[in-house]
């Protein structure tokens, strides 16, 4: 289920490299997040509970 | 939870979602995940939440409803909200007509004459005991139609009931001999209510969902990312609701009947009330469908007869402050919210007075174009708004009957429900047409993690290689002045934050100002977290793109060229 955008990506700027072609600039720091609380009602939200207490990933839960 | 029967086991279980307003209650069941609204015996959806005693019989519902004209005094009406509440706290405007609370034994209570024989003693019945002998009623009704005993319920609440109010309720379902799988808010119910329909598709919106009953109306935002809730903001108000309607033509019709027989004002007396109040509702209701309605009832005072009708537009005008209310309240909540209209995809009205054509008609006019009015009279497919909440309990109740009473509750444990939600979006950077920087958002603001979403965006038209370049965003809202008519060619548009701009919208009939100004929300990329390169992509090919965000908000980026061998994996530590 990917959402399809028609804009496309720029082109590799001359002289880019890294390692594994992959570069970390930034980070997600707590101040970016606000505790809040899921309400817990859904299949989605049961799903999330289940990975949640069986401490499971999203891939480990497709399989 | 339930302290009288030991619960039943899981397997075992007959379930029906239920709500339990102050006006009206309604049950509901699962048909092959299908949620089925139940009719009672007298075949009503909307319950009356009303209890009455005539010579030691019991009636519930509409039966009850009908003798708040001839026995007023056995009646009890409006009492959900005063469960696990003190007496002191507890506001008996709504119950003027039927049964006055009182204090008793330090509980909300009501005196009634319950029992058969002119000399039998009146009773003096806790509200919690009044809850159980009406849920009793309920669960009985569901279990016929069922042809199965009810054994469980997920049951709807407001989203302002304190924990003592939810105590209340349990023990009172209890008593009724009613397990309570889960107590799940109102407006969650009215959401999960429409995102499980088959056509339902589960997509990251704001979703505002304006709930306006008979006393009160509550209106929540909500964030749903990914088929999960998020409530952002809520207001409740006490004084615009259906009730308030009801007023307005009882008022309307009180007047006419004076101007034309002259004699008792009906309002002064209070059979003659309940007669108008009763019939100014049914008025009201018809008002909804068609665009005139009748108003008739015998012997509306001191015996003389009383029939009228009324059409749309003069109900729409004399009702104008009430429905104004509702649009303030709607705005207040959106803004408690730190939201603007812009940001919100869908307004679900919900509740009985959402049948009202002009409420969701003046909420389109404060919600720009983009965003689905879900309601009978904007969109054909709505649900009937007086059936959203009994429906997504019932579908709740079907997706957790068959867990242990532990499990239920370890998994609404905060533990489980409290986490972090990003603020910011995380996405990629795309070019526009014309070749400037774009924020993609991939992840949306407002959402609970871990979380996990895909795009696929398209690559340079002739392939090669590609960046993506993962950056935070976040939108603002531009406005554009138009430039005074004066120069006749104004291309030249002004241009400022509207962070401190008054919005007062009107949404009323007044002829609108030519030139609008544009308000629009826009992306802004944030800072970067992450690059990586797509090589060799094939003219006319697609990037995907997968953001995993972690609970501990480490960032997981998988990107690949789509068909093609390979692609990059790489983690931003939080
Ligand atoms: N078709 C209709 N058109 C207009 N109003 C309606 C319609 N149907 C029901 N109502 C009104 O809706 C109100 C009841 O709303 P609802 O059934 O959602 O009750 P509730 O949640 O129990 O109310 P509350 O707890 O706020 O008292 C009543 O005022 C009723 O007159
Ligand atoms: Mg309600």
């Amino acid at each position: 289920m990917a959402t399809v955008v028609a804009l496309p990506l720029p082109a590799l700027p001359s002289g880019w490299s890294a390692d594994k072609d992959f570069k970390v600039v930034g980070k997600v720091t707590q101040d970016h997040a606000t505790q809040r609380t899921i309400e817990p009602v859904g299949p989605h939200f049961l799903a999330h509970a289940r990975r949640a207490r069986h401490k499971r990933t999203f891939s480990e839960d497709d399989r | 939870m339930s302290e009288k029967k030991a619960a039943p086991a899981p397997g075992d279980r007959v379930v029906i979602g239920l709500t339990f307003g102050n006006s009206n209650s309604s049950i509901a069941h699962t048909v092959d995940d299908k949620a089925e609204v139940i009719a009672n015996e007298d075949g009503d959806r909307q319950i009356p939440t009303i209890l009455s005693y005539v010579e030691g019989e019991e009636y519930y519902g509409q039966q009850a409803k009908n003798f708040l004209v001839r026995n007023p005094q056995n009646t009890v009406a409006y009492f959900r909200d005063f469960l696990g509440k003190d007496f002191k706290s507890i506001d008996p405007t709504h119950n003027h007509a039927s049964a006055h609370p009182q204090e008793a034994s330090g509980t909300v209570s009501f005196t009634i004459k319950d029992k058969e024989g002119e000399e039998a003693d009146p009773s003096t019945l806790p509200v919690s005991e009044i809850s159980a002998r009406y849920l009793r009623r309920l669960v009985g009704s569901a279990s016929d139609y069922l042809g199965k005993k009810v054994t469980s319920a997920v049951i709807t609440i407001p989203t302002n009931f304190a924990e003592k109010q939810k105590a209340a309720l349990v023990a009172a379902a209890g008593e009724a001999d009613l397990e309570v799988l889960q107590l799940i808010s109102e407006p969650v119910a009215a959401v999960l209510a429409y995102d499980a329909r088959p056509e339902g598709e589960i997509s990251d919106k704001i979703v505002v969902v304006a709930d306006l009953g008979g006393t009160r109306s509550d209106v929540s935002v909500v964030a749903s990312r990914g088929g999960m809730y998020t409530i952002l903001a809520t207001a409740h108000d006490y004084e615009f609701a259906g009730f308030a309607l009801d007023k307005i033509l009882m008022d309307h019709f009180a007047k006419e009947f004076l101007k034309k027989h002259g004699g008792k004002d009906p309002r002064d007396n209070a059979r003659s009330l309940a007669k108008l109040k009763q019939e100014s509702e049914a008025t009201k209701k018809a008002l909804s469908l068609g665009n005139n309605a009748s108003f008739s009832v015998e012997s509306l005072s001191e015996g003389v007869d009383f029939a009228s009708t009324i059409n749309r537009l003069r109900y729409e005008t004399i009702a104008r402050t009430v429905f104004e209310g509702f649009n303030r309240l709607v705005e207040s909540v959106v803004k408690k919210a730190g939201l603007d209209v812009l940001d919100v995809d869908e307004v679900i009205l919900s509740g009985g007075t959402s049948h009202t054509p002009r409420i969701a008609a003046n909420l389109g006019y404060i919600f720009p174009k983009t965003t689905t009015i879900l309601a009978p009279s904007t969109t054909p497919t709505a649900i009937n708004p007086s059936e959203l909440q009994t429906r997504g309990a019932a579908l709740q109740a079907s997706l957790i009957q068959e867990y242990e009473a532990d499990d239920i509750d370890q998994s609404t444990h905060a533990a489980v429900t409290t986490v972090p939600h990003v603020n910011n979006a995380i996405g990629v950077v795309s070019l526009s047409e014309s070749g400037e920087e774009v924020f993609i958002p991939i992840v949306q603001p407002e959402t609970a993690v871990p979380a996990r979403r895909t795009v696929h965006v398209a690559a340079p038209k002739d392939g090669g290689d590609v960046l993506v370049k993962i950056v935070e965003g976040n939108t603002h809202i531009k406005v554009t002045k138009p430039e005074p008519k004066a120069n006749g060619d104004s291309k030249a548009a002004k241009v400022e934050d509207a962070a401190d701009s008054d919005e007062d919208s009107d949404f009323s009939d007044d002829e609108e100002e030519e030139e609008e100004e544009k308000r629009e929300k826009v992306w802004k990329i944030g800072s970067t977290l992450a690059e990586a390169a797509i090589r060799g992509v094939k003219k006319g090919g697609k990037v995907e793109v997968t953001i995993n965000v972690n609970a501990d908000l480490t960032v997981v980026v998988t990107t690949r060229e789509i068909g093609a061998k390979g692609g990059v994996r790489g983690t931003i530590s939080a």
